[in-house]
């Protein structure tokens, strides 16, 4: 294993804009497959969570619910919910531009490579998507800021 | 990775249900509350239908979310015996959280 894998692997220098694309899906992967981890706990708390395992009655399973939503109505709780609003935002608009340069569009037809051997495959449509997906989550994270904060 | 691209679209989909039903329909705070809303979480486990597609999403999203770890994962070190352990731990996990939110829907349904 190289040593310096985790600072190769996040921090790409001299990477283009897609090198960057790459590294962030990767980030807002990792951390959204966390917070999905979180939530599945956080859920399983409106039957009562893991000490319940029989149909719970309707008190219970409502004050189950309500203790779990008190305990995570905190400024840092909140907080950690517009970035992951911001991650999953870039994640899925990246996402479709991987999904549709996958199946051949948008990346250019194969063709001899001259000078100066620029890539086909990364040109301006794969940028103004990167860019895009950049503000799409930025606006993702100021509506979760107006919900959870205004 | 075809199948890591078709659940990516899966969770396109019925994600965008899940997000609108929280979101999008009512107020947020009444959404997350337990029975005070048309679209409050008992509510919306008592439809069939939203209950199938976050039954659908959980599936969908468990795949993608540990595929991708395991893609890393494997990205980061070549071995045999790291492919395995990688490969069944993760997909022991991946399970759990298949089972845990099934039952999480199921119960629901029953509450």
């Amino acid at each position: 294993m190289n040593r310096n894998w985790l600072r190769a692997w996040l921090w790409p220098r001299k990477g283009n804009l897609g090198r960057w694309a790459y590294t962030m899906q990767r980030v807002s992967g990792v951390g959204v497959s966390f917070y999905f981890l979180a939530h599945i706990i956080e859920t399983g708390n409106v039957v009562g969570g893991l000490s319940m395992w029989s149909i719970p009655a309707y008190d219970v399973a409502k004050n189950s619910w309500n203790n779990t939503v008190d305990f995570l109505r905190n400024p840092l709780f909140d907080f950690g919910l517009v970035v992951i609003g911001f991650l999953l935002t870039f994640h899925t608009s990246n996402g479709l531009r991987l999904f549709f340069s996958e199946f051949g569009y948008g990346i250019g037809k194969p063709a001899r490579p001259d000078y100066p051997y620029r890539p086909r495959s990364q040109n301006m449509l794969q940028d103004l998507i990167i860019w895009l997906s950049a503000i799409l989550a930025a606006g993702a994270a100021v509506y979760a800021l107006n919900i959870l904060f205004g | 990775m075809l199948l890591h691209y078709l659940s990516g679209i899966g969770i396109l989909v019925s994600g965008a249900v899940h997000l609108a039903l929280v979101f999008f329909f009512g107020s947020y705070q009444e959404n997350i509350s337990f029975d005070n809303s048309v679209f409050s979480v008992i509510a919306v486990y008592r439809n069939f239908a939203f209950a199938l597609t976050l039954e659908l999403l959980l599936i969908f999203v468990a795949f993608h979310a540990f595929n991708g770890l395991r893609v890393i994962l494997i990205e980061l070190y070549q071995g045999k015996k790291w492919e395995m352990s990688v490969n069944w731990i993760l997909t022991a996990i991946a399970a759990f959280l298949v089972i845990y939110g099934t039952r999480t829907v199921l119960l629901a349904r029953l509450i």
